[in-house]
């Protein structure tokens, strides 16, 4: 086989009107737009838009169906497009106008985009976003933190001169989130109770960005100054008045309110310098340099006031004022130089350097029943200094075969100083400096023995030092392999991947063994059928010493067994009818098998056997760990598209979507719910 | 360039490009430089053969360059990118007198479009990509004459791009709690750089690897994820260490808040087991203390009293 022979297959499958994933049942894919478009003076305008009615019906846990799908009844604007361009490339105010939107008129998810631009003038983009956001999360802190909030998202960035060797950037973007939700604040003391709270969520950050580039000496330099301000005013209270998680308890609220803003600025610079350049005809280098620095603050007040009886029963009023302020100044730097000496060898060489203080202090004061206790100047640092270093080598020996391989080293020193004190004491502090390296080796082949095939293995090897956690990167090990065919319409994968993890220590340890298989096949073959099918299966199987209290007494030499098995199929295909009518029908599936327990305590105490290349000690676990640890579930999801065309330029679409969640063990959250919509597609 | 020396290649035995003829056409393409700078006829000449992509060409980006009327002839149009057409022309069409770009092998489409869309920030890396190195180039994912998407050219929309290839992404975004990436509300490109990133700085051994990055260098969750960012007085060491994927599996998972683990109280209590030299004092991840009765279900639920996880400035246990 040959390389060009390679690429045109590559091109060919780019080419592919694949139906691939299972994406919800509208708007709808069809299109109506004439592609001539109509001419208006100087312009082109293609248009069109899909309005219609969704709907749904739901059984079970609403809250859940919130959380993961969210469409509800009504007209929306499902999808609109706009495209005016200039004929000749000499528009007036602009040549080119693209506009997209979806789901607007109350969808969950509501996207638009806006492109504008002037040749060699001017070029302006927006992306806008609005994401509905609600999450009982029943297995967190007992649901007493849902939500039900929207995010605004918008990104604006005007480019000037955007084809010239000097170019500016102003750029905007606002993030909003608000709206109502619980949180839980634990009162009066360690024994007490905890309290689900109502919280109006306020968050918001504006960034303004001012930047530019120039090109000088074969150089690309690109400045960008922005700043970034947050704020945070989230008023919690305690109205209605809540009871506590615990019925036993004494503690009790009678009321309760927080006023906690949260104000600062990171503003930062970026910098990055570029470079191409050439010796000989086919031989080249490059050299590209970023470097970033964020000086971030932020400001706080909290006051928070709560009354009620503590755990004896005793009235008691709590307030508690905190300020004081936080920083983390951070620098970043990556120099990656790559040489291409041969148009068979790519050299690479990457440095990277990560510097982070974090700093702050924080004046704590409590008044009990009205008396004030030791005001607290407690203060934390924690500084993180990485630094990087990788070279690798990419060596295609033979059009039908390459090679490559690659060495990183990263080192990192993590300084830390815990303390305080209290006002007009002098100040004690712990601190603490340790480091950590890491060695990772990667080797891997590319083979293609036939021009549609192509064969991928690669593996590679770390090892840490002085990992900083049980579960980070210890003595590590990745194999990964992908077969791929294609041909014409035709394209089959298959992969596999696995990644073992091992954290050994003297007291404990933890193991994780991640393995990956997968297979999917798409056929496009002609214009009135094509499908796509996928399956996956993730298995996760981990096992992590764990250390705790039951009942006063410590546990020790416990482990937490996590076993994981989950099945993803997906099927999708479409058929077209003479171009009259087009019907798509897709199928999804996700099942976690769980460790295969039919009862979620099973048998009491386990002994397993670990089956990694390291571990092999036996397991043991209390009832409530074994419980915990496994959560087989199904989410699968039918869907079925018509799409009629009645005109040219008119399309009429219907489609049905099913979405079902059952948990195995148990049926709180379980929901099933028929969704669907009919709209009208027109263009003009 | 090619159709500059094809004819002479041809003459010369050599029709098709190998390396051993590589000395030979580097020879010809030196010469050529001066000699056929003639060949060029002008996008007017292509639209008489191939209308169907002329009367749709004003709409392409790469228009601009006939539009501003001051391009060479070899930057501009068609033969911008297909090379000087005579040659293709005077053979009636020959398609080996004209540069196809289905032809050509992977690093000759990549240099091919990077003599004009060289280097901007955000393709600063893309010839050492991982993309590139496993020879999926620009016209992989891009089409220029018949793009299915409104920007950027692309072949489809961008999430059936990338599913092609990354299947088992694909299937974590099927799990019930993702982000809204099929949903259209997320892109792929809102975290990651097809294009080829530079080495990520916040986590061990430069990965995860071709990330986009929020403005200061920093993980692409802080984008969005505004209130987790920070600064705090009592930062949870593990965030700012080893990162998000800490805790949580960022596509998908059957885990509500993209949690690792079902329930919390595994997730804390596989790190807080005060085990070997582990945490910011070598001593282990502090273990909890006598108070917690994990037999009872109230504790198993850590962030019920410990709301603020990710970061506080009121309490060094996250209490408040």
């Amino acid at each position: 086989m040959n390389r060009r022979n390679a690429s045109r297959l590559a091109a060919c499958v780019a080419g592919i009107t694949c139906v691939c994933a299972q994406s919800t049942v509208a708007p709808s894919n069809e299109p109506t737009q004439d592609p001539n478009g109509d001419n208006v003076s100087n312009y082109s305008i293609r248009q069109s838009f899909e309005a219609g009615y969704r709907w749904d019906t739901t059984g079970g846990d609403f809250g859940m169906y919130q959380s993961t799908v969210n469409y509800t009844n009504g007209l929306r604007l499902l999808a609109s497009s706009l495209d005016v361009q200039s004929r000749d490339g000499h528009g007036g105010l602009f040549d080119q106008i693209v506009l997209n939107t979806q789901g607007l008129g109350n969808d969950p998810y509501q996207f638009a985009s806006l492109h504008i631009e002037k040749n060699r003038l001017y070029r302006y983009d927006l992306t806008w976003r609005s994401i509905a956001y609600v999450n009982p999360a029943a297995t967190v802190s007992f649901g007493e933190h849902a939500m039900d909030t929207t995010r605004h998202l918008q990104d604006q960035d005007l480019t000037l001169f955007p084809q010239s060797s000097v170019r500016f950037f102003l750029g905007y973007s606002r993030n909003t989130q608000s709206g109502p939700a619980l949180t839980t604040q634990q009162l009066f003391d360690a024994n007490g109770n905890e309290f689900p709270l109502f919280a109006n969520i306020r968050r918001e950050q504006n960034e303004y960005r001012l930047g530019g580039e120039v090109r000088f000496a074969g150089f690309r330099l690109n400045i960008l100054h922005a700043w970034q301000d947050f704020k945070e005013d989230t008023p919690t209270d305690g109205t209605p008045l809540p009871q506590g998680n615990n019925p036993n308890s004494l503690t009790t609220l009678t009321s309760f309110q927080r006023s906690a803003p949260y104000h600062g600025t990171s503003p930062y610079w970026r910098g990055a310098l570029f470079r191409e350049g050439r010796f000989g005809q086919k031989r080249f280098w490059t050299m590209n340099a970023l470097a970033t620095y964020v000086a971030g603050q932020r400001g706080f007040v909290q006051d928070e006031f709560a009354s009620g009886t503590n755990r004896i029963g005793a009235l008691t009023q709590l307030q508690v004022a905190t300020f004081g302020n936080a920083q983390r100044p951070a620098f970043t730097g990556n120099l990656t130089f790559s040489l291409f000496p041969a148009t068979w060898i790519t050299l690479t060489n990457q440095s990277s350097v990560y510097n982070i203080r974090m700093v702050g202090d924080s004046y704590y004061t409590q008044f009990t029943n009205g008396s004030q206790g030791a005001q607290i100047l407690p203060f934390t640092y924690l500084g993180i200094r990485t630094v990087a270093n990788s070279t690798d080598a990419e060596m295609r020996l033979r059009p039908w075969f390459s090679v490559h391989a690659g060495y990183d080293y990263s080192t990192r020193l993590i300084s830390s100083v815990e303390g305080g004190s209290e006002v007009g004491v002098p100040f004690s502090a712990l601190t603490a400096q340790q480091t950590n390296q890491l060695h990772t080796g990667v080797l891997g082949f590319r083979l293609k023995p036939i021009a549609s095939l192509t064969i991928r293995l690669d593996g590679e090897l770390g090892r840490a030092d002085h990992p900083i956690y049980p579960v980070s990167e210890g003595n590590f090990q990745a194999f990964r392999g992908r077969i791929e065919y294609k041909h014409r319409s035709l394209r089959l994968s298959a992969y596999g991947r696995s990644d073992y993890n091992i954290n050994s220590v003297s007291l404990s340890s933890f193991a994780s063994h991640a393995r990956q298989y997968g297979a999917d096949a798409s056929w496009a073959g002609n214009k009135w059928f094509s499908i796509d099918a996928s399956y996956a299966k993730q298995h996760l199987y981990t096992l992590g010493g764990i250390d705790y209290f039951a009942n006063r007494a410590e546990v020790t030499g416990e482990s937490s067994l996590y076993i994981s098995n989950i099945h993803t199929a997906t099927l999708a295909a479409r058929f077209n009818f003479k171009d009259k009518a087009d019907l798509s029908v897709g199928y999804s599936h996700v099942q976690d098998v769980g460790d295969g327990r039919a009862t979620p305590i099973g048998p009491g105490t386990l002994t397993v056997s670990f089956p990694t290349f390291q571990y092999q000690g036996p397991y043991t676990s209390q009832p409530a760990f074994a419980a915990a640890q496994t959560f087989p579930l199904k989410f699968l999801s039918p869907m079925a598209r018509i799409s009629i065309r009645v005109s040219n330029r008119v399309r009429w679409n219907a489609g049905y979507q099913y979405y079902g969640y059952a948990e195995d063990f148990s049926a709180l959250q379980n929901y099933r719910a028929h969704t669907g919509y009919s709209s009208l597609a027109w263009s003009f | 360039m090619r159709v500059r020396y094809s004819g002479a290649m041809r003459f010369l035995g050599c029709a098709r490009r190998t390396y051993a003829c590589a000395p030979l056409w580097l020879g010809v393409a030196l010469l050529a430089q001066g000699v056929w700078a003639a060949d060029y006829v002008g996008s007017n000449v292509c639209r008489n053969c191939h209308p169907d992509i002329w009367s749709q060409f004003y709409r392409n980006p790469h228009y601009k360059s006939i539009a501003s009327g001051k391009e060479t002839a070899e930057n501009t149009g068609c033969e911008g990118c297909h090379g000087p057409g005579k040659d293709h022309i005077e053979s009636g069409g020959d398609r080996d007198a004209i540069v196809g770009f289905a032809e050509l092998a992977p690093d000759q489409v990549l240099n091919a479009c990077l003599r004009c869309h060289v280097q901007t920030i955000s393709r600063a890396n893309i010839r050492r990509s991982e993309h590139t190195e496993q020879d999926v180039v620009c016209t992989n994912c891009h089409s220029v004459h018949s793009s299915k998407a409104p920007r950027f050219l692309l072949a489809k929309k961008q999430t059936e791009l990338c599913y092609s290839c990354h299947t088992s992404v694909r299937a974590q975004f099927s799990m019930p709690f993702k982000h809204r990436v099929n949903e259209g509300a997320v892109q792929c490109t809102d975290c990651h750089n097809p294009h080829g990133g530079f080495a990520a700085t916040w986590r061990m051994a430069q990965r995860p690897q071709m990330m986009e990055r929020a403005g200061g260098n920093e993980e692409p969750c802080l984008k969005c994820h505004i209130d987790k960012r920070g600064p705090f007085v009592f930062e949870h060491a593990a965030v700012r260490i080893d990162g998000c994927e800490t805790c949580h599996n960022p596509h998908g998972s059957t885990n509500a808040k993209l949690l690792k683990r079902p329930v919390v109280f595994t997730v804390c209590l596989e790190c807080h087991n005060g085990a070997g030299t582990f945490g910011r004092r070598n001593n282990g991840i502090p273990t909890q203390d006598a108070t917690h009765n994990m037999a009872d279900p109230r504790y198993q639920n850590c962030t019920t009293c410990h709301v603020r996880i990710h970061g506080s400035n009121a309490d060094s246990y996250f209490l408040r």
